[in-house]
Formats: C-alpha cells, structure tokens, sequence
C-alpha cells in the first residue's frame, strides 16, 4: 500500500490519498493519469491490468485501487 | 417525424403514453416496443430490417460469448481467445454494415481521385445508399453492448426483447444519447407506471428543449446557411460571425434535442444519460469534451482510448520507449497512439467528409499540446506567481476556449475542407469590423429575429450558470405557489409559441446529428 501511494503521489502530487475517495469523480485523475498509473502498478505489483478494470469503482482511491490490486494478483 | 414537431409532442408522445399506461404492466414493455418500431418505420420504413437484424445479431452474439459451452475443457487462454474472436465477428459485422452505408461512396470517390493522380482513369459512380435513421448511434450501443459482455462487466441479455427495446428506444434512436445498456435496460422492460411528477418534469424539460431549437437554433439557422453558402463574396468579420452562429445554433439545436429526448424518457420514469453538461464553462479543449456529446466521449475513452492503450503492442513499445529516453517521454506514447485512434473515429463517425476528419485532427493536436504543456505551464505559472484560479486567468482560458471551438466548428460546417480553409482565411486576410456593422442585418437575420436570438442565449447562459450551481430550477419552480408556478409555464408556453421560427416563412429544419 505505501508503494501504492508513492506512485500516487510521484503521478499526482499534494493529495490525500489516505482519505480521497473521489479521485475519478473530482477529475484528480484524467485519463493519461489513470494510464501512468497503470503502466507503474503492472511494473510494480507485476500484474496486468486490463481496460475493463479502469473504472471509477477500482480507482476512486489509493483503497479501491489496492483491493483491485490483491484481486488481481490472486487471479 | 422528428422530435420538435407537434406531430411527435403533441400526438406520438401522448398517444404512446396513453397506450402505456392503460394496459397491464406486463405488457407495457410490448407497447413501447411497438412504439419505438412505429416511429422508426415512420421515418426509415423498410430499412427497419436493418435495425431488426442488428437486434437478433446484438442477442446471438451475446448469448454466444456467454455460453457455457466455449468454456468447456478449455484453458482459460484458449476461452479468451474464442471469446475475442465472437467479438471480433460481431463488431466487424456491424461495422462493415456501417461502413458500406455510410462510407462506400467516399471511400471510392478518393481512391478514384487517387488513381486519376497517377493517371489511371477509373470512373466511379456513386451509390445512392438508403441508410437508416440512428445507425451511427445504435451501432455503437451494439459495441457497447457486446464489449461489455466480452469483458465479463455484463451478463448476456436472456431475453431478446430487452436487447431490442434497449437498440429502438423511439426517444433516442435518432440522436442518442449512446446509453450503455445497464443504464437503460431494466428501467424500459420494468413498465412503471406513468407519475405525475415525472409527466410534468418531463414536459418542462421537452418545453426547455423546443425553446432552444425552435426560438434560437432555427432562427439561426438561416443566417448560418446563407453565410457559409456565400462566404466568398462576404467579409471577414461576417464569416467569424457566421461561425459563432453556427457554434451557437449547434449548440442550441443538440443540447435542445437532448432535453426533448431526455424529457421523453423521464415521463415513462428512463433515465438517459446526460449528452451536454455546460461546455463553455470547460476551461481547456479535453475538458470541453467531458461536457460536450458527453456518451460519444465515455464511448471512446471506454472502448477505443483504453482498449489501444491497454493493447500488448503499443504497451510494449511504450516500455522500449521508457528504456530508452526515460518515463517523461514514455508517458505519452501509449496515451497519443490512443488518442490519435479516438480522434479519427470522432471524426468519421460525425460522417464521410474530409472537413469531419480535419476536425477530428485539429481537436487530438489541441489535446495533446493541451496534455504536453500542462506540466511546463504550471511551473511557469507558479514561478510567475500567476494565480491559475483567479478569475481572470479563468476568463483568459475561456476566451481561449470559445476560440478554439468556433475555429473547429468552423470546419465542421463548411461542405469541403477548401471552403473551411478559405473562410478562415478570409479573416485574417479581409476582416473588416465596418462591414460586419454595415450588412448586420443583411444576413437573413433582422433586428427582431438577431434581439431574439441574442436574449435566448442570455437565457440559456443564465440557466447554465444556475446548473453549474447545482441549482434545480424545475424542482424550485415547483416549490413556488399555483399562480406564480402556473404562470410562469404558461408565459413560458407563450414565449415558445410566439417566438419560434416556424409556421408561414419558415421550413421545417431537420436535426443536424440525425443526419450523422
């Protein structure tokens, strides 16, 4: 999760990914964002995400995009 | 037939309504259904076949990409593989229909002119094609559809009259809004009944929609055509003029058609989803398309922007990429590829002319210097000490904006890309305030007509303001007593009917994105 967050942060700097739960809604994350972070998460966590995972449920926050993380990781 | 005609207000609707409403709920499903292929006959007639087909082709496919047998004693590779390739078939197939509808004629006029380049005479005649009316807007439905079900973020429709009332439904078959299929297809098999508060809400909001289409968009409309016919022999300034109004017309015309249709669907308790969401208050070009056509966008980024993104080829060049000239440069491989396949699509999608291609291009230069830039202007922002949320920087972006949107309005409307070019040419090279002022009213638009559509488009701004406040004005009139509540729909019945452009004088002007 802490690695998680520094590449957060290292993307999009001076949130708070502890407590944001609307990083798609509020637009925080656009669509080259959201690409990045994907691109360090499947380099990172070694898994691949594919483009039916990119909604706003899995990457509203640092939490859903973690939880979507260990989903994929299991599978 | 078409949505701002008494015939379709003031007869199909309530008609359909009745109907609905009168027979058992079970059954109100069939009722709509039958309405949503009346209306279609009504306008397309025999093409109808097209949409049937489509329908049962829509229900096998996913049927077939749910089916347990494809999955059976299969590795789970060997099962995705099938399933792509059910997938492929089905998009092909519709998109080849499309294509050959649409495109054939352009397609060939080009190679013809291409050969002719190098000196091979071919002659081509074109075809005349008969194409159905909202096959550019339910076909991507089908995509949508069909994508989903592949993806496993569906499951495949056990029931085919879901699939066809979902592809038909009579509001929105001709202009959209390109509705994903589990925002809509409960909610039009459910048969609820017919509510006094969404009757009333959904008339107000189809009274707010003939306002902008009948009061503004075809007063317009007849100045817009003249202007762009005549460019040539008109200054500068009334060619700018000519795509401001034209901007303002589409804008009107589209976003006025949304609430007609959307108002539709609210009387029977369906929620469609949002097309326009304030444009101009959207303070850079990627943005303005998130307000702007808002299911045309979802649809690309949804399915084309991740989908080439995501793809294994241009991943794996984004990572040779990053090897070799690091993460600042690699970042945006994957996402230009992606946005280059997003635009060309917009483009020809919108039809088979050159200036929508131009257009699809000018906006995918705009967004990526737009996304190249951004990083280097907040630092030099910053390091200037400019406020980027002061209201001036706001109103500079603005202004910005409105330009880079009449510009490629511009072009959208302009017959051949040469006429795009010389019109916007002639501002630059023969712009002269005076003339604009001396011929103002010369432009089949005079004074009442040109005070008319300038205070509409007050009215809209205004209204657009309050939206973009969260203000409901339709719950808030609601809450108002009877006499103000009744008077203020009754003014606002008066205004439409003695301010619209129809009757003796006027013709019958058809909506643009039907054409599309």
């Amino acid at each position: 999760m802490e690695k998680l967050i520094s590449i957060l942060e290292e993307i999009h700097p001076g949130v708070d990914y502890g407590e944001c739960t609307t990083l798609i809604d509020d637009h925080i994350l656009d669509s080259f964002g959201i690409l990045s972070l994907v691109s360090e998460i499947e380099d990172e966590f070694d898994v691949e995400v594919g483009p039916a995972e990119l909604v706003a449920e899995n990457f509203n926050s640092a939490e859903r995009l973690w939880a979507m993380i260990c989903r994929l990781k299991e599978e | 037939m078409s949505y701002h005609l008494i015939a379709y207000f003031a007869v199909f609707l309530p008609a359909t309504i009745l109907l609905y409403q009168i027979v058992p709920q079970r059954f109100r499903f069939i009722v709509l259904l039958a309405a949503d292929y009346v209306f279609f006959w009504l306008i397309s007639g025999k093409l109808i076949v097209y949409l049937i087909g489509a329908t049962f082709l829509t229900y096998g496919i996913g049927r077939w990409l749910d089916s347990p047998k494809i999955a059976q004693g299969a590795a789970p590779k060997t099962v995705t593989k099938r399933k792509r390739r059910i997938l492929a078939l089905g998009i092909v197939i519709n998109l080849a229909l499309l294509i050959v509808l649409k495109y054939t004629n352009f397609i060939c006029g080009n190679v013809t002119e291409l050969f002719r380049m190098f000196g091979w005479n071919v002659d081509f005649k074109p075809i005349r094609f008969m194409v159905p009316i909202g096959i550019s807007f339910y076909t991507l439905q089908i995509i949508s559809y069909i994508t989903d079900v592949y993806r496993g973020t569906q499951k495949a429709e056990t029931n085919p009259a879901k699939i066809a009332l979902y592809l038909s439904f009579f509001p929105q078959i001709m202009e959209g809004p390109i509705a994903r299929y589990h925002e809509t297809a409960d909610d039009l098999y459910a048969g609820r009944g017919i509510q006094f508060k969404n009757l009333k809400f959904g008339y107000q909001r189809i009274l707010w929609g003939l306002f902008k289409k009948i009061v503004i968009a075809d007063r317009l409309y007849y100045s817009v055509s003249y202007i762009f016919e005549s460019y040539a022999e008109l200054d500068g300034s009334i060619a700018l003029f000519g795509a401001i109004a034209y901007t303002g017309q589409l804008y009107m015309e589209f976003s006025g058609c949304m609430d007609i249709i959307i108002g539709s669907g609210e009387i029977f308790g369906i929620n469609l989803p949002e097309n326009f969401r304030q444009p101009f208050a959207a303070r850079s070009a990627s943005e303005f398309w998130r307000r702007w056509h808002i299911t045309l966008g979802t649809f690309f980024k949804d399915y084309i922007f991740y989908s080439v993104s995501l793809a294994k080829p241009v991943k794996k060049f984004a990572k040779k990429v990053k090897e070799k000239c690091g993460r600042g440069v690699s970042k945006f491989v994957a996402p230009t590829a992606a946005l280059f396949c997003v635009w060309i699509c917009n483009g020809l999608w919108h039809g088979a002319n050159w200036t929508f291609i131009f257009y699809g291009v000018y906006y995918l230069v705009i967004i990526f210097i737009e996304n190249i830039t951004e990083e280097p202007m907040e630092k030099l922002t910053k390091r200037l000490r400019i406020n980027r949320q002061s209201r001036v920087y706001k109103a500079l972006q603005s202004v910005k904006l409105f330009v880079i949107v009449i510009i490629g309005e511009m072009f959208f409307r302009s017959e051949t890309l040469a006429d795009g070019f010389a019109m916007f040419g002639r501002i630059f090279t023969d712009f002269h305030i005076s003339e604009y002022f001396r011929n103002i009213f010369s432009l089949k638009l005079d004074a009442y007509e040109l005070i008319i559509a300038a205070v509409g488009l007050l009215i809209v701004l205004a209204v657009g303001i309050l939206h973009e406040k969260g203000i409901c004005i339709r719950e808030r009139i609601s809450g108002w007593r009877i006499p103000a509540r009744w008077g203020f729909w009754y003014a606002a019945i008066m205004l439409v009917l003695f301010f619209g452009a129809y009757g003796s004088g006027y013709t019958i002007v058809d909506l643009i994105y039907a054409g599309y």
